[in-house]
């Protein structure tokens, strides 16, 4: 799975790469604007794909089902921007963040403000996979999940170790899901992907 | 070493690259996103880094730029590792094109595919790039002919005819070799004159 690398290498070595601060100055300058779904990843501005309604039924039902379980000292953010270095700036489906008085109104979260990553995959599954969860590795993520809805499972990733999840777990659809730095957090997978 | 390659078709297909137009390139030009230490071109979208020049692609397009110069008449100019626009996704700097030229209008913007009358790109390490990303670039764009010139051993392709993205002749010229330009009219070289 060297997609990731991949791209990270022969784009250093030919395609002009972008910075967080020159891809916002793109969205400020209007160079991007509100109809680009995109993310910027490891310099690379890549377009989302679009929503397919099993994928939106299933962040409705997190972002329903995360607020009873939550601790009031954590923020719910469903599909916004999270700056993870110099270079990428990806939106995940899901990201519970530590509370902040502004709610991030002054700068985007960082990796240090971020408790758990929720990716939700249809058919963006193997570019989840093996672009975003060492994206998120790298960053030194505690908890990534993948919500993969065509197989009603989900894979949770954590102990992050030099750049890789060294523990990787997937729960299939009778089973709940135990977060394993989250104490609150058990949720059953069939309450996420019908 | 299909470096470009990878990027332009690849690296779409599992990460799908925001792709950019013509003037959004320009845009980032004009408010300073990319600036003139950015040695760029953009190739069918995407935002590409042009490799150093080493003195061997020097020498070699100074020659042509001498060989050609000598050539040019009222209604034509040289133009030397500058922009050309191709279409809406493309704008590459060529090594040496030869342009139509009016004084009037020439240079009033970026000149168009429309307007060259040959293209030479001058190759060494990305000969394998510009054979498989830039030269059927060029013949979906029109141009009526291209060389190549591969420094490292010493040869010339000379392609024309262009026809739905790719050119019909191609003909390799080895050096004692004398190349008959044929589509520019009288214009002929040797090999060894352009790369020694």
């Amino acid at each position: 799975m060297a997609v990731e690398e991949t791209v990270a290498e022969t784009t250093t070595a030919k395609q002009r790469l972008f910075t967080v601060d020159e891809y916002h100055r793109m969205i400020e300058t209007a160079i991007l604007h509100e109809d680009d779904r995109v993310e910027l990843i490891n310099g690379i501005i890549v377009e989302m794909p679009a929503v397919g309604s099993r994928h939106a039924a299933c962040l409705k039902r997190l972002i329903n089902l995360l607020p009873y379980l939550k601790p009031q000292d954590v923020i719910i953010d469903a599909q916004n921007p999270v700056q993870l270095d110099e270079r990428s700036e990806p939106q995940p489906d899901v990201a519970l963040l530590r509370h902040r008085a502004d709610f991030y109104a002054g700068s985007h979260p960082r990796p240090e403000d971020i408790l758990l990553v929720i990716e939700i995959s249809d058919t963006s599954l193997a570019t989840d996979r093996a672009d975003k969860i060492p994206l998120y590795a790298r960053s030194g993520f505690a908890e990534a999940w993948i919500v993969d809805i065509s197989h009603r499972r989900v894979e949770v990733y954590s102990k992050p170790v030099e750049g890789r999840f060294t523990s990787i777990r997937a729960y299939e659809q009778n089973e709940t899901v135990e977060s394993p730095t989250l104490d609150w957090l058990k949720v059953a997978v069939i309450s996420i992907v019908e | 070493m299909a470096v470009e390659e990878t990027i332009v078709e690849d690296t779409t297909a599992t990460l799908k690259q925001r792709l950019f137009t013509v003037d959004e390139y320009h845009r980032m030009g004009e408010v300073g996103i990319l600036d003139e230490d950015d040695r760029v071109e953009l190739i069918n979208g995407v935002i590409v880094e042009m490799s150093p020049l080493g003195g061997p692609h020097i020498r070699c397009v100074a020659h042509i730029n001498r060989l050609l110069s000598d050539f040019t008449t009222p209604t034509t100019i040289l133009s030397i590792q500058s922009s050309i626009r191709l279409d809406n996704a493309s704008e590459p700097e060529p090594d040496v094109v030869l342009l139509r030229y009016d004084r009037q209008t020439f240079g009033n913007d970026v000149p168009p595919a429309e307007d060259v009358l040959l293209l030479i790109e001058v190759s060494d390490s990305t000969l394998s790039v510009d054979r498989k990303v830039k030269v059927p670039m060029y013949a979906q764009s029109g141009i009526p002919e291209t060389w190549i010139v591969d420094v490292v051993h010493k040869r010339i392709e000379v392609y024309s005819q262009p026809n739905e993205g790719r050119y019909d002749n191609v003909r390799v010229y080895e050096r004692g070799e004398t190349i008959e330009s044929p589509t520019v009219t009288g214009f002929s070289a040797t090999v060894n004159e352009i790369v020694d």
